[in-house]
Formats: C-alpha cells, sequence, structure tokens
C-alpha cells in the first residue's frame, strides 16, 4: 500500500496491451501472474481475508494460466490434456473457452506463440496447472473429507452457529490451508531430483503449500534458455527434497505456518 | 450541473488521520433533515439540519451534531479465532412514523436497529420519590399530586431497539428497507436474507449462491437493494458484473432471477483487469423505480428494468485509469469499492473517484463535472471550481496529470438530500457538505 502522502511512481511500460501476439503482452502476463500470486499466498496468511477479493485474484490466476495454456501448435495435443485434467471443474467462459477450443478472444496469439515454443513453456504450463489446482482447494476450504492432523493450530474449527433458520450447519471456515499430511505425501525425492524441486513438489490438492516461499522466488519467464527449466536455481537448492533435506522443508512451513508445531491454545 | 458552493467540513484537521475516525457509510433520511454517518470506530454520527435563521435568509440552514452513539463493538468469534470489525458497512433510515427516528446500522455480521428519540420535557412532582430521586417515606404521604410535565434542555437519546445476530456467515455488504416498511433485506458475499422488523431471532434465506463444492466459487454478491416500490422485488449485483432482478412472490428461495442485466464484453477493451474492473461495487434504483444504476471500477451505468441486455447510459469516471490498471492492481486500489447516489428527481448521478476528486453527471443534458473536496477550497460559501485530470502530454494550467493523483485520498462514499442540492461527501475522515449556489 502507498505510504500516506506518498505519490505513487508508475512504471513506465505500464501499457494495457490488448495485443496478445506481442512479447510486451507476454511480459505483463508473467508480471501479471506472479503479483496475483504473490497476492492470493498473503491473503492466505491473514485469519479473514476478504471473499470478493480472494475470487477475484483467484479468477484472475485462473485466466492468465488458461491463456497461457493456449499452447504453441507443437505442445498443443501434449498441454491440453494437461490443462483439463488438472484443473478442476469450472463453470467459467475463460475455462470453457480455453479447453474446448472456444476462444472468448481472439486466438491470433497461437501463431506467434510458435516463436517462443520450448519445452519450458510447456512445463510452465504444466507448473500453473498443478499450482492452480492447489489454490482451488486452498480458496474456500478443501473438500469436506480431508484428513486433518492435530498438528494443525491453526485449524479453523467447524461447527454448526446457533441461530435460526438462515444458519449453515457444518464448516464456517471457508479458507482453510493444506494439511500437512497432504505435503508430506506429495514429496517424492526422486522425482524432485529429476525436477529440481519447485514443480514436482506436488501433483495432487494440498501439498503446494510446500513451496509456499519458494513460489515467490519463481521469477517471471525467461526467454528461452537452452536449459528447459529456466528458472534461477538456486533458491531451488533449498528445496531439493532429499531425505537429509526434509528438514529445509519444515523451516518453510514453520515459517509459513508460525503456529503449526507449536502446542495447541 | 448547478454551481456548487462549500458548506461546512465535519472532522478534524490534522494530518495524521486515527483509523476509526475514517468514514464507512453516509445517508440522509427520508426528509433530509437528518445526516447519518458510520466509521471504522463503530461510531454513528447524526447530524441535524438547523432552520435556517430568519437574519440571514440567503442561507440554507447548517447541519449540526444532533446524536453521537456507539454502534457496534468489536467482537470476538471463539469459534473460529477471529475478531469481528466494528465498522459501519451501512446505515438506513426507516421511514418515519412517530416523533422518534429509527435506523438500521450493520458491521460485517450484526445488524442492530437503533432508536434516537428527543426528551425535552421531564415529569416533576413525583409522589414516591423526592426531586433529587430519593425514595420518601411513604408513611409521610399526606396527600397526592399529579406530576407535571416541565420543560428541560434538550436530550437526545440513542437506544437499541433490536439486534439482528448470527445470521451470516460471511460479510454483510449490504442492507435495505423494504418499501412496506415492515422487512429488509440483508446480504453478503454468498447470501441474501429477509427479516422482519419485529423478529430477531430468525430470518428468511432469499439468496444462497454458495456451491455445494466451494472449489467451484468463482462470483460472489456485491450489493444488494430493495425496489422503492414494489415490495416484491429485490435486486442483487455480482463480482461478475452481473445485476439479477428477484421476485419473492415466483418462489421462496430466489435462485432463479427473474431479470438478468449484463452488459456484453467489449472484446477490444479486454485485458488481465476485465472481470476485476467489472465487478459490481454498488447498485441504487432510482427514486422513480423505473431506473437503477450501478458502479464498476471506471464507470456508472443507468439501466432501465426493461432491458436486460445492455445499460442505457454508461458514464466514464476516470477513463484515464484504464492505462494504469496494472499498478492499480498492485497496490489494491483496483479492489476500492465505489459508491453512487441519485438526487432527488433523478435528473443528476454523483460518484467518486481519487485525489479527493468526485464526479456529478447530468442526465439530462450530459454534462459532468469533476469537483474536489479539500480544505483548501472549503472558505463559507466559496464556489467550487470544477477540476481537470489531463490525459494528453500537455498539461494545461490548473490540470492534475495522472500520475500526481493521489490515491490515498479516495471518496468511496456520497450521499444526496433526497429534496434539496445538498450532498455529504466523505474524505476519510472528513464529511463535506456542498450546496448549490443560491441567489
Amino acid at each position: 500500500m502507498i505510504l500516506k502522502g506518498q505519490k505513487r511512481k508508475l512504471p513506465s511500460e505500464d501499457v494495457e496491451v490488448p495485443d496478445q501476439s506481442s512479447p510486451l503482452w507476454e511480459s505483463q502476463r508473467q508480471f501479471v501472474f506472479s503479483v496475483s500470486l504473490n497476492k492470493y499466498q498473503r491473503s492466505q496468511e491473514l485469519p479473514e481475508p476478504s471473499l470478493r477479493r480472494s475470487v477475484l485474484i483467484a479468477n484472475t490466476l485462473r485466466q492468465i494460466s488458461l491463456e497461457a495454456c493456449r499452447s504453441p501448435p507443437l505442445d498443443q495435443q501434449a498441454s491440453e490434456p494437461s490443462c483439463s485434467s488438472t484443473l478442476s471443474p469450472q463453470n467459467n467462459a475463460a475455462n470453457r473457452s480455453c479447453c474446448s477450443g472456444e476462444p472468448s478472444v481472439p486466438m491470433t496469439e497461437d501463431e506467434d506463440w510458435g516463436l517462443m515454443a520450448t519445452d519450458s513453456d510447456f512445463s510452465l504450463s504444466a507448473a500453473i496447472s498443478s499450482i492452480l489446482t492447489a489454490l482451488d482447494s486452498t480458496v474456500d476450504g478443501s473438500p469436506q473429507a480431508a484428513p486433518r492432523t492435530p498438528l494443525r493450530s491453526l485449524e479453523n474449527l467447524s461447527g454448526p452457529s446457533e441461530g435460526g433458520v438462515a444458519m449453515e450447519a457444518g464448516r464456517t471456515s471457508y479458507m482453510d490451508d493444506v494439511t500437512m499430511e497432504d505435503l508430506f505425501q506429495d514429496i517424492d525425492s526422486s522425482q524432485l531430483e529429476k525436477d529440481m524441486g519447485v514443480l514436482g513438489l506436488r501433483s495432487g490438492a494440498g501439498g503446494c503449500s510446500a513451496g509456499n516461499d519458494v513460489i515467490r522466488y519463481l521469477p517471471p519467464l525467461t526467454p528461452p534458455s537452452s536449459h528447459p527449466f529456466s528458472f534461477s536455481a538456486e533458491p531451488l537448492q533449498h528445496c531439493s527434497c532429499t531425505a537429509a533435506a526434509v528438514p529445509q522443508v519444515l523451516v518453510f512451513l514453520t515459517r509459513c505456518y508460525p503456529g503449526t508445531f507449536e502446542p495447541r491454545g | 450541473l448547478a454551481a456548487w458552493c462549500f458548506s461546512q467540513v465535519k472532522g478534524a484537521i490534522d494530518e495524521d488521520v486515527a483509523e476509526a475516525d475514517i468514514i464507512s457509510t453516509v445517508e440522509f433520511n427520508y426528509s433530509g433533515e437528518l445526516l447519518a454517518t458510520g466509521d471504522k470506530g463503530g461510531r454513528v454520527v447524526i447530524f441535524q439540519h438547523e432552520q435556517e435563521s430568519k437574519n440571514r435568509p440567503h442561507l440554507r440552514g447548517e447541519y449540526n451534531v444532533y446524536s453521537t452513539f456507539q454502534s457496534h463493538e468489536p467482537e470476538f468469534d471463539y469459534l473460529k479465532s477471529l475478531e469481528i470489525e466494528e465498522k459501519i458497512n451501512k446505515i438506513r433510515w426507516l421511514p418515519q412514523q412517530n416523533a422518534a427516528h429509527f435506523l438500521l446500522s450493520t458491521n460485517d455480521k450484526t445488524i442492530k436497529l437503533w432508536k434516537i428519540s428527543e426528551r425535552d420535557k421531564r415529569a416533576e412532582g413525583y409522589n414516591l420519590k423526592d426531586e433529587d430521586g430519593r425514595l420518601r417515606d411513604p408513611f409521610r404521604i399526606t396527600s397526592l399530586r399529579v406530576p407535571v410535565l416541565m420543560p428541560m434542555d434538550l436530550m437526545v437519546e440513542a437506544s437499541p431497539r433490536r439486534i439482528f445476530a448470527n445470521a451470516h456467515t460471511y460479510h454483510i455488504n449490504s442492507i435495505s428497507v423494504n418499501s412496506d416498511h415492515e422487512t429488509y433485506l440483508s446480504a453478503d458475499d454468498l447470501r441474501i436474507n429477509l427479516w422482519h422488523l419485529e423478529i430477531t431471532d430468525r430470518s428468511f434465506n432469499i439468496v444462497d449462491i454458495k456451491p455445494a463444492n466451494m472449489e467451484e466459487l468463482t462470483e460472489v454478491i456485491t450489493a444488494a437493494e430493495c425496489h422503492p416500490h414494489q415490495c416484491n422485488v429485490f435486486v442483487y449485483s455480482s463480482s461478475k458484473g452481473t445485476i439479477r432482478l428477484c421476485d419473492m412472490r415466483a418462489a421462496a428461495l430466489c435462485d432463479r432471477h427473474s431479470k438478468f442485466f449484463e452488459e456484453p464484453e467489449d472484446p477490444s477493451s479486454r485485458s488481465f483487469f476485465s472481470e476485476i474492473i467489472s465487478s459490481i461495487s454498488d447498485v441504487k434504483f432510482s427514486h422513480s423505480g423505473r431506473y437503477m444504476m450501478t458502479r464498476d471500477y471506471l464507470s456508472v451505468k443507468v439501466w432501465d428494468l426493461n432491458m436486460e441486455n445492455r445499460p442505457v447510459e454508461t458514464y466514464q469516471v476516470h477513463e484515464y485509469l484504464r492505462s494504469k490498471l496494472c499498478s492499480l492492481y498492485e497496490n489494491d486500489c483496483i479492489f476500492d469499492k465505489f459508491e453512487c447516489c441519485w438526487n432527488g428527481s433523478d435528473s443528476a448521478i454523483m460518484t467518486g473517484s481519487y485525489n479527493n476528486f468526485f464526479r456529478m453527471f447530468d442526465r439530462n443534458t450530459r454534462r459532468d463535472i469533476t469537483l474536489e473536496a479539500s480544505r483548501e477550497s472549503s472558505k463559507p460559501r466559496a464556489t467550487l471550481k470544477p477540476r481537470k485530470v489531463s490525459t494528453g502530454g500537455k498539461r494545461k494550467k490548473d490540470e492534475i496529470s495522472v500520475d500526481s493523483l493521489d490515491f490515498n485520498k479516495k471518496i468511496l462514499h456520497t450521499a444526496w438530500h433526497p429534496k434539496e442540492n445538498v450532498i455529504a461527501v466523505a474524505a476519510t475522515n472528513n464529511l463535506y457538505i456542498f450546496q448549490d449556489k443560491i441567489n
């Protein structure tokens, strides 16, 4: 938030570029994606985030990832299945337009996406999809069946509220975090060693939180480089989860969820 | 549009604004005699319009403090380990039916009905107690007398008459009194409830958009209002820029709308922020009941209730911000919720912007004006100078450039007197009252 009295300096490149074929659009997309992710993570740390704000940010993230999902023709077949399978079913038009091939925006960018087509695009879209699935599950409460471990002292209790006809019995919290169990289940050291960390940390709902801090390190996608995963390697080393590195993950967790490892109450 | 001049400003002048003093809602009552404000500290301040003095008939009377009371206190929800803010989200007056005034005030979770009454007489000459209140010995009473009402200094008392609690899981964003004067609705992010003013222990849920699986949630309710004349009709707006009109006669649960208002998106202006800026922050019926007005981030739209596919009028509030949406998203300003209001005759509408600017649009002449609520232009009866934001490269002398706008100074809440050209504008912790120039 701007400090009181301080006039905000707007970045010079801050122009809306509807033309999706330009690199400016791509860099803005990445910027908005990382800002959105950041905002979303931060709001999750609040005790009671604004539902409207969270929904709008989550929708923006989804829209960005879906537009990223419209991969170059080279990877078209490969990436679309991953797009539709990892995203939870949604009713919004953006989702329908992406995965059913009926875009709500002109798809002129396809040809130009081809110019940037590399393996890194494919893995990025898979990563975004998997991250979004995690976000979906944390947006407003995990499914009722999600297991809860006793270590989660910050966990919101669900319970019937008193009152009249309009009461909602049962779940009252809508911003639950992922569970420890999910997290540890997803840590697969062999896969991680292959994938250099973040992206392989989780595949299903819930475990994304291990990468909370790591995801913040995710820089915007740089132009194609020789390595298929062109991310800065340094922060990821913290995250390579060999058995010896599990304590590192716990460090992240204590930072993300300060009350997790303390006795209840 | 009339020429507007400064009338009064209420609130501290300090640069250092206490968070609790930030005004969060402003509302005139039905006659315009009373003006209520609510703040983040849970207080309600009511101003009353003084009669014009005979000495200075060319001035309209001023608004002076009539009553101040603490409406809501911070609470703690023990089940969820969450603090419930005492900030007053909305105040709505009830139509006056007797000497007392009634209003509804709400925070995120609890709605309260307050009675504001005057006491200007007191009884003297009780039989069982002395003038200073001490009980008299009944054996010493030899004769009976009838107590007499004597005048006293005016005292205005506010007392909570009803507390409507425990009906909202999510944060209440709107309350609206029905035209039957017996019921009212309250809306949170996912549900709308209908209450009877006399009954506090239950309410009817009339809209519920909570999905069975919260993972599928993509849209929330942002505002709701009862139709001013048809007590069976209400509307609610959403974060996706849609408005649904519902008829309570059709079904007990109004999940299915009677009318659905949405403007098709202009594909040429599509951006990453299209959905966020389409989110409606306020919806208000016109006094006539024929139109409704919605406010989204960049514009105000007037809708004819008989035409669902597009608004009949669109007014750009601050189009120069469209190229700055990325930064405004980054600093969270894009989530600011601006309100809007009609004038008494529905010929003009008003809404706020940044830099303490507010905008008025004349629906007949299509003229618009930008004014500023600032201490600098706060000389008594000084005419407000129209302001302009320069959008091109060249900035004219009195214009201000977009980059110089202060995004901390936002005018979210404004109100227009129901009968006269008097407006109340809330600028952070200050309440400005402006009126049109009278000869």
